[in-house]
């Protein structure tokens, strides 16, 4: 059914997209140097397990999101195999996670229902359970489509893409404590420049700074693409801000222009740095944001992605852990590109390759030397007909050529449309997994 | 849940409670020789793992919610008695942390004791708080950290004014509940074949509790900063009954 209705609607996407200036893509974020600074224990060394949050499909397995654990250890008789699958109840357009800080537990959000799915990773890292659903986020603080899920103490920053009045894209965070329970919300600004939307969340304990991205509403982001993009009105609302947050007092200190939706937002972990950098999807640039001379935080065009013209659409990005090296994944081209970062002022594409008919998330292990990729943005954008790939691809990374390790195809395994990806490991197994199971239930 | 459920469960903590003693036991090289380090008088200058590179909001201009209630349960002080943790939780803003003694990462335990005696001289020069503050460290080591050793450990706080409780459990058994209330996080290191085979690891946490015992603040490693506590121990401070109505 999907490969038709996709086929169709893509006929006269690129056109749309070039003919229009813009469309937007709904990347998402992850990998091990992404994580949330709160996290302690990140997986340094060898991987074991890759979860994937998989959208369902109609008629194709038992038809649910899900999430998939996949064997990534090389050392391993499994390897490239699936070796466990959750199934949670019906398609909700499952699309981003996130862990809490302990690494124990798991969050995951469907866009289009709302719900938050929290899966028990610590107790047995191979076999996730599903513990707890979350699914009163709409009722309880106005706010539609959890998206980022971001780590903060003992707690869980959920930035959601809209909200109940309209299903545009003014929306806000939740804050939850780590058993569940809704503690605050922070409307996105909406003043001193502030478009109110919201997209993805990183954090800088050093400099008690948050940033934030701007995306779009359901309206849009749930309606079939090729209809989106020959909707004029709909293609103006779109996130063009970037929004500078005191930290400790969760309050907007600044409103940065940053036209054409910036996306996912990654800092550079390198001791010392202070800058973060983020995509614009629309656009196609990379996009530096820091403080000036006088301290004062801004954003600047650095580079473009590709040929905007072309509109590759940049969606997912990861960035290396000392700060060098970025990742690009475009997905209407499929390309995977490598921007060195040795000066963020300057960044420049040193090696690309066609990884995919379509290509969205990428994710990295701690030395970079393991490169995952997937390949679905969302249900109703998604490519059709044979372009409608969709797989999980594993690669090595020696700094000069990625070369193919491994390939898992979703439809061919029933297991839907692979979306955003974590890593997990044995060593993560914890002493109270039980208890704290228990608790959350 | 089934009805065999309680059953499992309480088996279930058995056996995590063996595994967190064996565990211990594979610790035991890491005991300092001469039994257990002594915890040293630091510095005010605390070499924290995340440098504090701006100025924090002042205090009482920013919202501390309300986060979860501190859960309780039968904790032994450093002469043996049997009391509730909420002996130590209520009626006094509260600063409590894990540790435990032999604790060899640089990063956790050493660094909340370093915290904590930079908080706790910044809370005595101050004659507003200084009765109003109580700091707290609970082992999660109750099979090496028993009474005697924390009696040992807590020497070197000398008395300054401010109330520093330094509490064990007498099993794991009772640990666990207080772990898991606070989700205070416990790894055990485990080799190939799933047997203990290194330290207890943790992410460090330390709590901010009101007067009331409800979690307004936690802290990590890559927040842990002295004059950001003593600042929220004054938010605490100003607010008022209505004020804290609100926030609840």
């Amino acid at each position: 059914m999907h490969g038709n209705r996709i086929r169709a609607a893509c006929a006269g996407v690129v056109a749309g997209l070039v003919a229009l200036a813009g469309v937007a893509a709904l990347p998402a974020a992850a990998d091990e140097t992404c994580n949330s600074p709160y996290m302690g224990n990140l997986i340094k060394g060898q991987e074991d397990y890759l979860y994937v949050w998989a959208l369902g499909v109609k008629g194709m397995g038992d038809g649910s999101d899900k999430l998939v654990t996949i064997d990534v250890n090389p050392a391993s008789s499994r390897y490239g195999k699936v070796l466990n699958k959750v199934s949670v109840r019906g398609q909700g357009e499952a699309h981003h996670m996130g862990f809490a800080d302990d690494r124990r537990y798991l969050w995951a959000g469907g866009l289009e229902n709302s719900r938050i799915s929290l899966f028990d990773v610590g107790s047995d890292p191979a076999r996730p359970k599903l513990v707890r659903t979350i699914s009163d986020m709409p009722a309880k603080t106005g706010y539609v489509g959890p998206h980022t899920f971001y780590a903060m103490p003992g707690r869980m920053i959920v930035q959601g893409l809209s909200n109940t009045k309209d299903g545009g894209g003014v929306t806000g965070m939740a804050l939850y404590s780590n058993k569940g329970e809704l503690i605050a919300t922070y409307p996105m600004p909406t003043t001193d420049g502030g478009d109110g939307y919201g997209y993805d969340v990183a954090i800088n304990p050093q400099k008690n700074v948050m940033l934030t991205s701007s995306f779009t509403g359901r309206k849009n982001y749930m309606r079939a693409l090729g209809d989106l993009v020959k909707d004029a009105e709909a293609m103006k609302k779109f996130g063009s801000t970037m929004v500078v947050w005191d930290l400790k007092a969760m309050k907007p200190k600044k409103v940065l222009s940053v036209p054409g939706a910036p996306l996912e937002i990654r800092w550079s972990l390198k001791d010392g740095d202070s800058w973060a950098i983020t995509a614009s999807a629309l656009t196609s640039k990379l996009w530096l944001v820091k403080p000036d001379a006088s301290g004062e935080w801004q954003a600047k065009e650095v580079a473009v992605i590709g040929d905007p013209a072309k509109i590759p659409l940049p969606v997912d990005i990861s960035i290396n852990k000392d700060g060098t090296g970025l990742w690009v994944n475009t997905f209407m081209d499929g390309k995977t590109r490598y921007f060195d970062l040795s000066n963020p002022e300057q960044p420049k594409q040193t090696y690309e390759r066609v990884t995919g008919k379509q290509v969205n998330m990428i994710s990295q292990s701690w030395d970079g030397t393991r490169v995952y990729i997937a390949s679905s943005l969302l249900a109703n954008w998604d490519k059709g007909g044979a372009d409608d790939e969709q797989f999980v691809r594993g690669f090595s990374w020696d700094g000069k050529e990625l070369k193919p390790a491994f390939e898992i195809d979703f439809y061919k395994e029933k297991l839907g449309r692979a979306h955003h990806m974590k890593l997990g490991s044995k060593a993560m197994k914890t002493a109270y997994g039980l208890e704290r199971t228990a608790t959350l239930r | 849940m089934g009805s065999s459920a309680p059953r499992r469960f309480a088996e279930s903590r058995r056996t995590l409670s063996a595994l967190l003693l064996a565990a211990v036991a594979a610790a035991a090289g890491d005991v300092v020789a001469g039994g257990v380090a002594a915890a040293h008088e630091p510095d005010d200058t605390v070499p924290a793992a995340v440098t504090m590179d701006f100025v924090p909001p002042p205090a009482g201009s920013y919202a501390l919610h309300a986060i979860m209630p501190a859960p309780d349960g039968p904790v032994l002080d450093p002469d043996g008695r049997r009391l509730p943790l909420s002996r130590f939780t209520a009626g006094k803003i509260t600063l409590l942390g894990f540790i435990y003694t032999s604790c060899a990462d640089a990063r956790g335990c050493p660094l909340a004791y370093q915290v904590f005696h930079a908080v706790r001289h910044r809370v005595a020069e101050d004659a507003a708080l200084r009765d109003r503050v109580r700091l707290v460290s609970l082992s999660f080591d109750p099979a090496r950290d028993t009474p005697a050793v924390m009696r040992h450990y807590a020497a070197a706080a000398a008395p300054n004014g401010v109330e520093w409780a330094f509490l064990t459990t007498e099993r794991p058994g009772r640990l666990v509940p207080l772990l898991d209330g606070f989700g205070q996080d416990v790894r055990i290191e485990v080799d190939a074949r799933g047997r203990p085979a290194g330290p207890l690891a943790h992410v460090l946490k330390v709590f901010l509790l009101d007067e009331r015992a409800i979690v307004r603040e936690i802290y990590t490693t890559a927040y842990l900063f002295p004059e950001v506590i003593v600042n929220d121990i004054k938010t605490l401070r100003l607010e008022d009954r209505p004020a804290r109505k609100a926030i609840r």
